[in-house]
């Protein structure tokens, strides 16, 4: 009877849900027409007519992600960073360097992992390197190449990071040298404004109504876009690094951590 | 030279990844694939290769093709065979067991990529590995006998034949 009850309602639920969805048009007319902003995206994401409103780059997510909406990114950015110090402060006075043993996995795997790590890492870079060309960019590469720490953490146990010469500090100068690397791109045009007197904005990619000043959008005949392949490294140095810092600290044991920072007390 | 031919195994499977997965081949990604396999090859190829003649033989890859399409047709045909019978049967005659089988591999890739041929075939699944003792622990659907012999005959031999002139 119970079965019965659940069967019904969920079978209800999803043929209202459906009926809201479509004939009520709670999402909006629906159809085979394109909504205008979408039009105006797909349009200017990559058109050398319209120079003055174009990102020159054909994957329209990231041209929103990193040009139209630019800043946006840059805060999100900005916000996992500070998440990073958190966890940084929170994990403040315990280091890597008195963890050892810790057996990891079998044989089995252990040799199919080691022959992943670097197959994960050209999969990670391809899609850092096409993120101006193809879905993807550098958030999404950047957690692609995280997993290698992960894996490392797991099917070697957290003391292979100590044996492969992979410390933290390492990692945050790393990630530091990403977000460099993108307030490199975001202030480059403030800093020719100010040698050259030309208009220009911050974070500008092409150029605009008022400001003649671009980045090079191509290197011989290859289709870089401007500003979206540099920050699409940088985001992807940053975000990897921020994430092999948290899961490095998150491997660490409980026993560990408590010993390092001197908490003695057993509750 | 021969220092430098430590890193080309390595080297070549990043790029070979790196070219399928960006799925072109314009300068552009040449380049980057380049560059790449030498930075990723100078860092994990001493974990990785530890005889790259092994590595570089046409002879040992060509072995590798034929364990392969030996693999992928006659081997798991005979494994999926025998399932579909115990399957289709109206008695389930199975004998399921978990039984030690010998390896003599010394090889790790050798003895891993037969774990993996065992457990890749129907039938039969690899549980743990001894490496001190030489050997898998495997469960297997109809256990023909428990003795070391028979379980190396009946669930090892062919692959491990296969992989020695690859591996070893």
């Amino acid at each position: 009877m119970r079965k019965y009850f659940v069967l019904v309602s969920i079978v209800l639920a999803t043929v209202v849900i459906a009926y809201i969805t479509t004939y009520l048009r709670a999402l909006g007319p629906i159809g085979l027409d394109t909504r205008y902003l979408a039009k105006l995206f797909l349009m200017l994401t990559y058109n050398p007519v319209y120079r003055e409103l174009t990102a020159m780059s054909p994957e329209a997510v990231t041209s929103i992600v990193w040009d139209f909406r630019g800043v946006d990114t840059l805060y999100e950015t900005v916000v996992f960073y500070m998440a990073i110090i958190a966890a940084l402060t929170i994990y403040r006075g315990v280091s890597y360097s008195s963890i050892w043993g810790g057996y990891g996995l079998s044989l089995i795997v252990r040799v199919v992992t080691k022959l992943l790590i670097p197959i994960n890492i050209a999969i990670a870079v391809s899609i850092a390197a096409h993120g101006h060309l193809t879905p993807g960019g550098g958030f999404q590469a950047g957690a692609v190449l995280a997993v290698v720490s992960v894996l490392l953490a797991v099917t070697y146990s957290a003391s292979s990071f100590i044996k492969l010469g992979v410390s933290l500090s390492k990692a945050v100068a790393l990630r530091s040298a990403g977000l460099l690397a993108i307030a490199l791109v975001v202030f480059t045009p403030i800093v020719f404004s100010a040698l050259t007197g030309v208009q220009t904005y911050i974070m500008q990619n092409y150029v605009k109504i008022d400001s003649s000043f671009s980045f090079p959008t191509h290197v011989w005949n290859q289709l870089i876009s401007g500003t979206l392949i540099w920050l699409n490294l940088a985001e992807f140095l940053a975000v990897s690094f921020g994430f092999f810092i948290i899961f490095m600290l998150l491997s660490l044991r409980e026993e560990v951590v408590r010993e390092q920072i001197g908490e003695k007390d057993e509750h | 030279m021969r220092v430098l031919k430590k890193y080309v195994p390595v080297a070549i499977l990043v790029f070979a990844v790196y070219i399928v997965f960006s799925g072109s081949i314009s300068s552009y990604d040449i380049i980057i694939g380049a560059f790449l396999a030498v930075a990723v090859s100078l860092i994990s190829s001493k974990y990785i290769v530890k005889d790259e003649s092994k590595a570089l033989s046409l002879r040992r890859f060509l072995h590798l093709v034929k364990y392969a399409l030996y693999y992928l047709t006659i081997a798991e045909f005979k494994a999926h065979k025998m399932v579909i019978k115990i399957v289709l049967s109206r008695e389930m005659p199975v004998k399921p067991a978990i039984v030690r089988v010998p390896y003599r591999s010394r090889n790790e890739y050798a003895v891993v990529a037969s774990a993996n041929s065992i457990t890749n075939t129907p039938g039969t699944i690899v549980v743990d590995i001894d490496p001190e003792k030489s050997q898998f622990y495997v469960h297997w659907i109809y256990a023909a006998g428990l003795d070391p012999e028979t379980t190396y005959i009946g669930v090892l031999e062919e692959f491990e034949k296969g992989l020695s002139k690859v591996f070893e």
